[in-house]
C-alpha cells in the first residue's frame, strides 16, 4: 500500500495529503504531519478526496451533441468537431466572438497551455476564470500584497499572531486549515475579532464580534480608521501622501454615529480599537465574505490604509491575507487567465516582454484587452469552458445560464456531467488530480506538484493535452508533451516563478514564489511594495444606499452569504459519497432555499423552522424553507450565495470599478405560506 | 513474564524470515518526516527509532474503503463475497496501537462477527515495540495502553542496548520464538529489571496533554456533564471527521453499491458519528441533529463507564492522534477536561 504525497484538490489552502492505492485503484487519504499547511490535520473534503476521483459519475468519453442529444465520439471526432465549431465561428465573427474560461480548479499546466491556445491559436483576448469575480481589485493592502498575490504573508503568521482580525471570512466553512491555526492561535492567547453579519462558531468564540450590516463593511472600517486616528492617538506620520485625505473622508465617523448603520456597538469599536494599538503583530484575514461584497474594493483599501498606517506609525506589524476559495485560483491567475496579461502578469502593453511570448509560441498574440467572464455571457457566439460550472460559479447564474444556452457553440471539459457540460455541445473529459502530474499554486503562493497514483478513467486525459489536441485539429499544433515541459516553459517565460525545479515536491510544502531569482520580477508585478494609504470613497461610506434600507413594507434585510456553506452543491463534493453527505445537505433539506432567521424574527414573522416561507422583495417573489438559528442576527435574513443568487429576490448591482455583477442586500417580507 | 533476547544482530534476520511467510507491516518513513506503517520489502525500511506513526493499524483491518461483495444482476442475480487472506505480522508496531485492536476486536469480533474483519484479524500477529520517549500529544499513560503494556500482544519488544529484550503474550508470539529458536538467547534478570527500570522512567516523560479519563468518565456515566459543555465543545469542532478517522478504536462505516452496467460491487466505507448525515434517516429526520448531540455520542463511546463494560476497556487508548488531527480543538484530552471543570477554555 504505497503512500502518494501529493495536495488536496479543494480550497485555496492547499494541504498536503496522501493517496492510497491498491490494485490500481484509489482507497483512501491520510493527511501528512510534516506538511507545513495541513500538519496532520485534513477537513471533511480532503479526507474523501479520493471519492473525487474513483468515482462513477466521472465523464470517461468525449461526448458530441447529435440530433439534440450528447453521444460518445473518440478523440479525433470530438477535437475535429470542437475545431470546426471554434472555426465557423472564427470565421463569421472573429476572435472577438470566442470567450475562453480557464479553471481554478486545474494545474498551472492546463491554464498556460490555454492562454497559449486563446491568445495565440484562437487569438481572441477573451480569457478569464469566473472564479475571479471574487478577486478583489484595485490597491493591495501591504507590499504589493493580495490583489498581486505577491505580499509576503502567509498561514503562518498566525502561529505568531496577538491578535486575529477576521473580517468577512468564516474558516471554519472555507479554510478549515487557516481555522485550525485560528483555534490553536486562541488557546494559546491571541486574541480574535471577527467582523461578520453571521455569528459563526469563530465568531462566537471570539473576544469581539462584529455583526456588521452587510453593504456598510467601509463605514465600519472607517469608523475604526476614525478612532484610531483621532480618539486612540494613533501616532501616525503626519507626511504620509494620502494621510490628511483619508482622515478628513473619516472625520465625524464617531462609533456611536455609525452603530444604526452598521450593527456594530460602539463599545465593542472601542474594544476593537484598544486591542489592536496594544498588539505587536495582527493578522487580517479576509475572503469571499467580504471579497464578494457590495463594496469589496473599498473595503480592501479601507484594509490596506490600516495596515498602512500601522507599518508608517509604530503601531503593530500586519499582515493582510486574502483567503482564495479554489486550490489553484492563485496559480490561475499567476498564468494569465485573465483578459489583460499574459502569464506572470505581463502587462499586454510590454512589447519586448510580449515578444518573448511571441518567439516562444511562434505566432502573434493577441494583445488586446479582453472580456471579462461576465462580460463574456452575452456578448461572445462561442465558448470554451475549462473545469468551470458557470451556472454557480458567477453571482448571476441564471443571466449565465441563458447566456450559455443562446451560444452558437459550446465546449466544455470537465471531470462530471456539470450543468453547464449538459449544455454544451461537446463535452471533452478530463483527468482529475491524482490521475496526472502538474502544479497547483495556493493561497500564499506555494508552488506545489501534485501526483499521478492511478489512470484515468476511459479516455479522460489531462486537460492541457486535450486543449492541445484541439489545437492541432485546428492546425496549430502546440509542442507539449508532459507538464515538466511545460512547467519549464512557464517558470522560463513568467518570470515569477524563476528558480522553480519542476517537480516542487508538495511533500515539503512546494517552494513559494518568488523565489530569490524571481524576487526582482516578483517587486515588478507587485509594484513599489510601499503601502498606501488613500482616502475612504463616500459613496462606499454610504454603502449600498436606499435601495437596501428594510421599511415598513419590507423590514427584514436579506442578505446573500457567500461564507455560509459555500461547497454545497459544488459539482466536486456533490458526486461523492462522504462529502456530498455533507456539503448536499442545503439542496437536500433546503432545494428551494434555506433562509436562515433568528429566532426572535421567525417568531415576528410567524414563520417555523423546516418549513416553507413566502419571501417577497421589490424584485421578486420566492418560497425558502426557514431554518431558525442564532447565527442568524436579528432583522437580517441570510441565505447561502449559491441559493440566494437563483432565488430572484435580489438585485444584482454592477460593481462601478470592475463592473462585475454583485448581489446587493435587498429588504424583504417573510411570512407564512398561505 | 515469559521473556527472551533477541540479540542486536539478529533482529533483521529474523524480519527476513517473518517475510517469508507473511506480509511484514512495520514503521517506515515517508515523505520528508511522516511515518507511516506499511507492507516492508526489506528490514532496512523500519524505522525503529520513530515516535507514533501518523495512523493506527485500522487501515490494515478495516480499510477505508473495501469491496465486500460483488453480484451481477445479468439474467439472475449472483453474489460473491470476498475476504483478505493475507497472513500479516505487525512488527515494531506501538503499544497503543495493539491496544487499539482490542477494542476493535469487541466491535467486529463480539455479538456479532464481522466476517470481512475477522478474515484479517485471525491472519494477524502484533509484535508491540515499547515506547521509551512519549511524543508531546501522546497520553496513552492516560488509557491503559502504554508505554509498556502488560499483556494483549503476541510479543513486546523493548529496545536495549544489546538487542531486543522480547516478552511473550501468546501462543502465536511463542511459536515465532520456537520456529527461530537459534536466533533467540536467554534473558538476564538484568535485562528484565532493565525494562521495568526504563517503563517507569518513560511514564514521568508524558506532557501537557495528560487527560485525567477517570473523573470525566464518573461525570460523563453518571449524566451530570453541563450541557454546556457540549455546547462549547460543537464550537471547537468543525465536523471534520479526522478524531475517528485517526482513532485506533472508531469503528463505524457505511455501505454502498456501485453499479457498471450489470455488474455491481458493495462497498465498506468509513464513516463517522460526528457526521451530520451520519445518523440521518431517509425521511429527513435527524436524533442527533446538532453537533453537539453527536460530540455527545461520540464521547460516550470513547470514555463512558457503560461502554468501558461493553468493550473490556475504555475505548480511548490515549495514542493522542485527535490533538494533532482535530482542525478546532475538540479532542479528547481538551473535551474530557471540559468535563471535568463544567466549562471548555
Amino acid at each position: 500500500m504505497p503512500e502518494i504525497a501529493t495536495v488536496c484538490p479543494y480550497c485555496g489552502c492547499g494541504c498536503g495529503l496522501y493517496l492510497h492505492v491498491r490494485d490500481g485503484r484509489l482507497i483512501g487519504v491520510s493527511p501528512s504531519r510534516s506538511h507545513p499547511v495541513s500538519q496532520g490535520r485534513l477537513c471533511v473534503k480532503g479526507w474523501h478526496a479520493h471519492e473525487v476521483v474513483d468515482n462513477p459519475n466521472r465523464l470517461t468519453h468525449p461526448l458530441v451533441r447529435r440530433e439534440g442529444n450528447l453521444v460518445v465520439a473518440s478523440w479525433e471526432e470530438a477535437a475535429e468537431v470542437v475545431a470546426n465549431g471554434l472555426s465557423k465561428v472564427l470565421e463569421s465573427e472573429g476572435p472577438q466572438a470566442i470567450g475562453v474560461l480557464g479553471s481554478a480548479r486545474c494545474t498551472n499546466e492546463d491554464n498556460y497551455v490555454l492562454v497559449r491556445f486563446a491568445r495565440g491559436t484562437l487569438r481572441t483576448p477573451n480569457i478569464d476564470c469566473s472564479a475571479r469575480v471574487q478577486c478583489v481589485p484595485g490597491p493591495a493592502p501591504t507590499s504589493g500584497g493580495p490583489s498581486l498575490g505577491a505580499g509576503a504573508e502567509e498561514i503562518a503568521d498566525l502561529d505568531s499572531a496577538d491578535l486575529i482580525l477576521l473580517v468577512g471570512s468564516d474558516p471554519t466553512e472555507e479554510h478549515p486549515a487557516v481555522a485550525a491555526r485560528v483555534y490553536r492561535a486562541r488557546q494559546r492567547g491571541a486574541r480574535v475579532v471577527a467582523a461578520a453579519a453571521r455569528a459563526h462558531p469563530l465568531a462566537r468564540l471570539a473576544d469581539v464580534h462584529l455583526p456588521v450590516r452587510p453593504g456598510s463593511e467601509v463605514r465600519w472600517l472607517g469608523s475604526l480608521l476614525h478612532l484610531l486616528l483621532a480618539e486612540q492617538g494613533f501616532a501616525a506620520d503626519a507626511d504620509m501622501p494620502g494621510l490628511s485625505e483619508l482622515r478628513a473622508s473619516v472625520a465625524g465617523l464617531r462609533p456611536e454615529d455609525t452603530e444604526a448603520a452598521t450593527n456594530v456597538p460602539a463599545e465593542a469599536l472601542r474594544e476593537v480599537a484598544r486591542l489592536y494599538l496594544s498588539s505587536k503583530q495582527v493578522v487580517i484575514l479576509y475572503s469571499t465574505g467580504l471579497a464578494l461584497s457590495t463594496v469589496a474594493g473599498p473595503a480592501l483599501q479601507a484594509l490596506g490604509s490600516l495596515a498602512a498606517l500601522s507599518s508608517r506609525g509604530g503601531g503593530p506589524e500586519v499582515s493582510v491575507l486574502g483567503l482564495l476559495s479554489r486550490n489553484n485560483l492563485q496559480g490561475c491567475r499567476d498564468m494569465g487567465v485573465a483578459p489583460d496579461s499574459l502569464p506572470g502578469y505581463v502587462p499586454l502593453n510590454d512589447d519586448a516582454a510580449v515578444a518573448r511570448f511571441e518567439q516562444a509560441w511562434k505566432c502573434e498574440v493577441a494583445r488586446e484587452k479582453g472580456l471579462r467572464a461576465w462580460e463574456m455571457l452575452g456578448r461572445v457566439r462561442a465558448m470554451y469552458v475549462v473545469g468551470d460550472d458557470v451556472t454557480r460559479s458567477l453571482p448571476d447564474a441564471d443571466a449565465a445560464r441563458r447566456a450559455l444556452e443562446a451560444l452558437d457553440f459550446l465546449v466544455v471539459q470537465d471531470i462530471f456531467m456539470s450543468p453547464a457540460a449538459s449544455m454544451a455541445d461537446v463535452v471533452l473529459p478530463a483527468a482529475a488530480f491524482a490521475e496526472r502530474e502538474g502544479t497547483w499554486t495556493n493561497l500564499e503562493r506555494r508552488v506545489q506538484g501534485i501526483r499521478k497514483a492511478v489512470a484515468p478513467p476511459g479516455e479522460a486525459r489531462e486537460d492541457w493535452r486535450i486543449v492541445a489536441d484541439v489545437s492541432r485539429a485546428m492546425g496549430k499544433p502546440l509542442p507539449y508533451e508532459s507538464a515538466k515541459q511545460i512547467f519549464e516553459e512557464i517558470a522560463d517565460l513568467a518570470s515569477i516563478y524563476a528558480g522553480i525545479a519542476y517537480p516542487p515536491a508538495a511533500v515539503n510544502g512546494g517552494i513559494r514564489w518568488p523565489t530569490p531569482e524571481g524576487r526582482k520580477a516578483g517587486e515588478t508585478v507587485a509594484g513599489s511594495g510601499e503601502a498606501e494609504v488613500t482616502a475612504l470613497s463616500a459613496e462606499a461610506l454610504k454603502g449600498p444606499g436606499a435601495r437596501a434600507e428594510t421599511n415598513e413594507e419590507y423590514p427584514l434585510l436579506l442578505a446573500a452569504d457567500p461564507t455560509l456553506r459555500p461547497w454545497d452543491g459544488e459539482v466536486t463534493v456533490c458526486h461523492t459519497l462522504t462529502s456530498a453527505g455533507e456539503f448536499a445537505v442545503v439542496a437536500r433539506d433546503y432545494p428551494d432555499g434555506m433562509l436562515c432567521l433568528n429566532p426572535e424574527d421567525a417568531k415576528r414573522f410567524g414563520v417555523r423552522g423546516g418549513r416553507p416561507a413566502r419571501v417577497v422583495s421589490p424584485k421578486g417573489e420566492s418560497q425558502m424553507q426557514v431554518r431558525v438559528t442564532e447565527e442568524a442576527p436579528e432583522g437580517i435574513a441570510l441565505v447561502p450565495y449559491n441559493q440566494a443568487m437563483h432565488s430572484g429576490l435580489m438585485e444584482i448591482s454592477t460593481d462601478p470599478e470592475t463592473g462585475r455583477p454583485v448581489l446587493a442586500p435587498t429588504p424583504i417580507l417573510v411570512g407564512p405560506v398561505q | 513474564m515469559t521473556a527472551r533476547m533477541l540479540p542486536g544482530n539478529k533482529i533483521d534476520e529474523f524480519a527476513v524470515r517473518l517475510m517469508r511467510s507473511a506480509e511484514v507491516v512495520a514503521p517506515r518513513r515517508v515523505g520528508e518526516e511522516d511515518v507511516f506503517y506499511g507492507a516492508i520489502a526489506s528490514p532496512d525500511e523500519i524505522a525503529w527509532d520513530y515516535g507514533t506513526a501518523v495512523e493506527p493499524l485500522k487501515r490494515f483491518l478495516l480499510p477505508q474503503r473495501e469491496p465486500i461483495l460483488r453480484f451481477s444482476t445479468n439474467g439472475r442475480i449472483r453474489v460473491g463475497a470476498e475476504y483478505d487472506e493475507q497472513q500479516r505480522v505487525f512488527l515494531g508496531v506501538r503499544c497503543c496501537d495493539v491496544t487499539g485492536v482490542a477494542v476493535l476486536d469487541a466491535m467486529y469480533g463480539g455479538d456479532t462477527v464481522d466476517p470481512y474483519y475477522m478474515s484479517r484479524r485471525e491472519r494477524s500477529t502484533f509484535i508491540a515495540l515499547t515506547c521509551q520517549q512519549p511524543e508531546p500529544h501522546c497520553f496513552c499513560v492516560c488509557g491503559d495502553a502504554g508505554p509498556f503494556l502488560e499483556g494483549g500482544y503476541d510479543q513486546q519488544w523493548t529496545a536495549l542496548p544489546e538487542g531486543m529484550l522480547v516478552e511473550i503474550g501468546s501462543a502465536a508470539g511463542e511459536a515465532l520464538v520456537r520456529d527461530n529458536e537459534d536466533l533467540f538467547a536467554e534473558a538476564e534478570v538484568d535485562q528484565v529489571a532493565a525494562r521495568y527500570r526504563l517503563a517507569r522512567e518513560a511514564e514521568q516523560k508524558f506532557g501537557e496533554f495528560k487527560s485525567y479519563i477517570a473523573g470525566a468518565m464518573r461525570k460523563l456515566s453518571m449524566n451530570e456533564v453541563a450541557p454546556a459543555v457540549w455546547e462549547q465543545a460543537a464550537d471547537r469542532c468543525m465536523e471534520c471527521g479526522g478524531c475517528t478517522y485517526l482513532c485506533p478504536t472508531c469503528s463505524c462505516f457505511t455501505v454502498t453499491d456501485r453499479m457498471a452496467g450489470q455488474d455491481g460491487v458493495r462497498e465498506r466505507h468509513w464513516d463517522a458519528c460526528l457526521y451530520s448525515c451520519y445518523a440521518r434517516e431517509a425521511s429527513g429526520h435527524n436524533p442527533r441533529p446538532e453537533r453537539e448531540d453527536r460530540l455527545r455520542a461520540r464521547f460516550f463511546h470513547k470514555i463512558s463507564h457503560q461502554w468501558a463494560v461493553r468493550n473490556g476497556r475504555q475505548a480511548c487508548v490515549g495514542c493522542g492522534r485527535c490533538v494533532l488531527g482535530c482542525m478546532g480543538w475538540a479532542h479528547t484530552p481538551a473535551v474530557s477536561e471540559g468535563i471535568r471543570r463544567g466549562v471548555m477554555t
